[in-house]
């Protein structure tokens, strides 16, 4: 498809009035999508949400799977286990209009309440004979088999482990994540003729494939290792060299999850420490519930309201009994006589700046020391990446992290890498949208040039999808397994996922900020019924209007003196989307449009 | 009103907000005061709710200034009105309503509102809450003659109550666990002699763990009692009121993001300031540095509460004093086997 030039606004809404549909490339219209789509804009996969709400508002739940599809190949598991940065950016969330929509449960909705004999549609390219490794079998590993093997080429993925998934099977518990559900979307992931090698490992053994083989091999090699090695702690005084695994008693989260998932039978005392204050330790934490703990401890360096996990997460642990403890620092381990961990001693911290991401900095105070009691402490401060697997020297970052150029290859010529490799410790929905990402990079060195490119599509509404009584409608809550039932079984899921009639509230919430709600100032008769009957000042008599960088209009200068009044407009920022202005135009001169991000074929 | 006049905002009207208030006006006569309250009713003695099961149902006898003290000392008095957020840096809040008001000085004294552990939440329907006037009444209504009360927890405030039902004739049953006594720190050593003291006075005690925990709160059968608990064992326990009393939880949520550091309570410095130098703390909603112990803490009970909102107020109005609690925490008891709180004593 070639390039359609953009239309202006008022062009647009005749063109939404005439019931054409056209696409643009134009930055004004894409950047106009980045700004008033906030919660896909934030999802690092580019999901297209309002979309696939819509679809679940009329039922159309494989429909709906299928949008998410298009921007992640895992919608099951990330509508259980994603971190939700749609919904810290959801408009619905924003001061005065409530509580977010339940972004992440209506994913999973799509992908629990399709048909069970759902069509799953793709396009395929056709071969083109490259052949590409891909070490790691983790969600960026995953997705960019998926892509790339869509764009036609040949993909051999390498897996040291058993069975696919990295982190989603390793380190996440069944209870968050069941692992029927994850098997059905890798296989869907990788059922275009995708090979996956599992229990391979990529390594320098004598028994190991070693990268620079996969480089002789293939014509392109993504390493997708993840962050697979646990952060060391810091600590003082004799334990600042001390390796602290070596007591019994004390474990890396990480490693603690990834040996359960492997099989080992673990065990933890009745009374647990858990030293961090990410989903990792909120998971160790749960799993020693499960495990027999009757004292679980979450110890963390700064507060509840900063750390890095879902509010949800952090009920449905305490509701299993977990305590989270706030302002304190490790600083070393108590040990009994005969050498096992007797308890942890903390400092008292207070809260100092802010680091980025919204979190703290946490300040020990001198001579506040004091210990907690405990005969098992897990550690799980973080993860970080290794390349002792590699015989190929990789470019660093000063995060000792894989560094990329723009093409999304490192140093080494031919050789790209993807997700937590990359960026460090993450999220699932990180490592997807990495992966799918670096895939275009690879197919385009591959193939000499893009093959895809972004456009909006521009499709008229006829009316408006919303009525003002759902802007009433709580959000609603995510129904749980029965607590008692639950912390007896590590694969009792514990979120129970919404009905269909759940489900239809919720999604009747969203606001479907991807329609564009335009005045026609050429037809409007400045009756100002619209304005009355608006909720929000969303309707705006304005003198002008500043231009951004990339031609995007910002801020609107409004003015209430009727000899400067150059326009009225609707600013989209502010727009609910409730359709109250279109229903009471008497010149029915405004109109809606839908704005979708999407990508379209680029021909040789 | 001229432009120099300062604003002072107090969000709360329990003692500690109100005592602030008073000493506001007194050291700094010419200011502008709000006080901002959820509560329907203008201040009350909420350690005095168990006098309703006395038959004192009139809430203008549980008032305790009159009704033109606000007039008279010129504090605005704003009542059913819920705060939603506040902006340290602009010195501004905001109301349900959107309305917007600038400060000069905050001083949150919100308190806390009883803490439901979150195992217990799905109960919440079941269970007679006991923090403001009308959940005591409802309880009341609940509570038959010689009826009988199941006390899950069994803080301070309560054992007070259960002291005052058992006096009314009801019967009291208490589940405890390590919630009991809360917020005095009793060891393991010394909570025999205490159970104990419970049970002389005429309090059955189940200890919770016992039974296996407390499994569930249901509706009882028809005919029998209104609520039944069952524990983790197998057994039960019937009764007509079932209310938690697991200690209290601040009252902040319009604080979160506004810029001030909050652990679980809003954070101060022995001066009651918090980390913006116009926002002060005072009361359960704040917890304080305390040198001594190199931690923040908790200070409870109606005297320490109405000291902080006087000390905040004092600070606020160019005191630089410290927290010195004035109030023992220590639980006791007396020679003849009685239990003695010192948060029981606000007569």
């Amino acid at each position: 498809m070639g390039n359609m030039p953009f239309r202006p606004d008022a062009a647009a809404a005749s063109a939404a009035a005439e019931g054409s549909v056209f696409v643009s490339d134009d930055p004004r219209a894409i950047g106009w999508v980045k700004q008033n789509v906030p919660c896909q804009n934030a999802c690092p996969a580019g999901t297209n949400v309002p979309s696939y709400i819509r679809s679940i508002v009329e039922s159309h739940y494989g429909e709906s799977y299928e949008v998410n599809r298009e921007a992640n190949v895992l919608p099951g598991v990330l509508g259980r286990v994603c971190s939700r940065a749609c919904e810290d950016a959801c408009r619905h969330g924003w001061p005065g209009n409530g509580d977010p929509v339940a972004i992440c449960h209506l994913k999973r909705v799509a992908a629990d309440l399709k048909d069970a004999g759902h069509r799953i549609t793709e396009s395929l390219y056709a071969p083109t004979g490259k052949r590409i490794a891909i070490v790691g079998a983790g969600p960026a590993g995953v997705a960019a088999a998926h892509d790339l093997s869509l764009f036609g080429h040949d993909v051999v993925i390498y897996e040291r482990e058993e069975k696919p998934g990295g982190m989603l099977r390793y380190g996440i518990p069944e209870f968050r994540l069941p692992r029927n559900i994850l098997d059905t979307e890798l296989h869907n992931a990788l059922r275009l003729g995708v090979q996956l090698r599992t229990g391979v490992a990529v390594g320098n053994e004598p028994d190991q494939v070693r990268v620079s083989q996969l480089l002789a091999d293939y014509d392109a090699v993504l390493l997708a290792t993840g962050c697979t090695a646990a952060t060391p702690i810091p600590l003082k005084d004799e334990w600042e060299k001390r390796e602290p695994t070596e007591v019994p008693g004390i474990e890396y989260g990480l490693d603690f999850l990834v040996a359960m998932h492997r099989g080992v039978k673990k065990s933890v005392g009745k009374r647990v420490a858990v030293i961090g204050a990410g989903f990792t330790a909120l998971d160790c934490a749960r799993v020693a519930v499960r495990l027999g703990g009757e004292e679980v401890t979450i110890h963390i360096r700064t507060a509840e309201e900063y750390i890095p996990v879902t509010q949800e997460e952090i009920f449905e642990a305490k509701r299993e009994g977990v305590r989270i403890k706030g302002l304190r620092s490790p600083m070393k381990f108590v040990l009994d006589a005969e050498g096992k961990v007797a308890g942890v001693e903390f400092a008292q911290n207070r809260l100092g700046g802010w680091r980025e991401g919204g979190r703290r900095i946490a300040i020990p105070i001198e001579g506040s020391e004091f210990i907690e009691p405990c005969d098992t402490v897990i550690i799980a401060i973080g993860q970080q990446t290794t390349h002792d697997f590699s015989d190929t020297t990789l470019q660093l970052d000063r995060w000792k992290n894989a560094r990329l150029g723009d093409n999304g290859m490192t140093s080494q010529p031919g050789v790209f890498a993807a997700g937590d490799y990359v960026s460090g410790a993450s999220t699932v929905v990180q490592s997807v949208g990495h992966g799918r990402k670096i895939a275009r990079r690879i197919d385009a060195w591959l193939m000499g040039r893009e093959r895809h490119r972004q456009v909006v599509s521009i499709e008229p509404v006829a009316k408006p999808l919303r009525e003002r009584a759902d802007d009433f409608i709580p959000r609603q809550h995510m129904p749980t397994a029965a607590l008692g039932k639950r912390v007896k079984s590590m694969a009792c899921e514990v979120e129970a996922g919404l009905d269909r009639k759940l489900a239809a509230e919720e999604a009747k919430r969203c606001y479907l900020c991807n329609l564009r709600y335009q005045i026609d100032v050429d037809r409007c008769i400045y009756c100002r019924a619209c304005i009355e009957v608006a909720p929000r000042s969303c309707i705006k008599l304005v003198g002008g209007v500043e231009i951004g960088a990339d031609g995007t209009y910002g801020k609107l200068i409004e003015t209430k003196e009727w000899n400067k009044i150059g326009a009225i407009w609707i600013d989209n920022n502010q727009c609910i989307r409730c359709g109250a202005c279109y229903n009471v135009c008497p010149v029915k001169c405004i109109s809606i449009s839908r704005c979708e991000l999407t990508e379209v074929e680029v021909t040789a | 009103m001229s432009s120099n006049v300062r604003h002072h905002i107090v969000i709360g009207s329990g003692v500690a907000g109100n005592q602030a208030a008073e000493t506001l006006r007194e050291r700094d006569p010419d200011s502008r005061i709000t006080m901002i309250t959820i509560s329907r009713l203008p201040f009350f003695n909420r350690y005095d709710l168990p006098r309703v099961f006395r038959g004192e149902r009139d809430w203008r006898r549980f008032i305790i200034y009159p009704a033109d003290y606000y007039r008279r000392n010129r504090i605005a008095l704003r009542r059913a009105t819920r705060v939603v957020g506040v902006d340290s840096t602009a010195q501004t809040l905001t109301l349900e309503h959107k309305e917007t008001i600038h400060f000069d000085s905050l001083l949150v004294a919100s308190g806390a509102g009883a803490y439901l552990p979150e195992d217990m939440s799905e109960f919440r329907p079941l269970l007679h809450g006991f923090g403001a006037f009308r959940d005591a009444i409802e309880v009341a209504d609940a509570l038959p003659k010689k009826g009988h009360a199941i006390l899950l927890g069994g803080d301070t405030i309560g054992l007070d109550l259960a002291r005052t039902l058992l006096d009314t004739g009801h019967r009291v049953t208490l589940v405890a666990g390590p919630y009991t006594f809360w917020p005095h720190e009793v060891t393991p050593e010394e909570r025999p002699k205490y159970v104990a003291a419970l049970q002389k006075m005429g309090i059955v005690v189940v200890e919770a763990q016992e039974r296996g925990g407390i499994a569930g709160v249901e509706k009882g059968a028809k005919g029998l009692a209104a609520r039944r608990i069952t524990f983790g064992n197998g057994s039960d326990l019937s009764g007509d009121v079932v209310m938690p009393f697991f200690g209290v939880a601040p009252s902040l949520d319009f604080m979160l993001g506004s810029g001030v550091d909050i652990e679980r309570g809003l954070l101060v410095s022995p001066n009651l300031r918090t980390t913006n130098e116009n926002i002060y703390a005072a009361g359960d909603v704040c917890q304080i540095w305390t040198d001594s112990e190199h931690r923040y803490c908790f200070y409870h009970g109606w005297k320490n509460v109405r000291a902080m909102g006087e000390l905040a107020a004092r600070n606020i109005t160019g005191a630089n004093e410290p927290w010195v609690p004035p109030q023992d925490e220590t639980l006791r008891l007396s020679k003849d086997g009685k239990i003695q709180s010192p948060f029981w004593e606000y007569q």
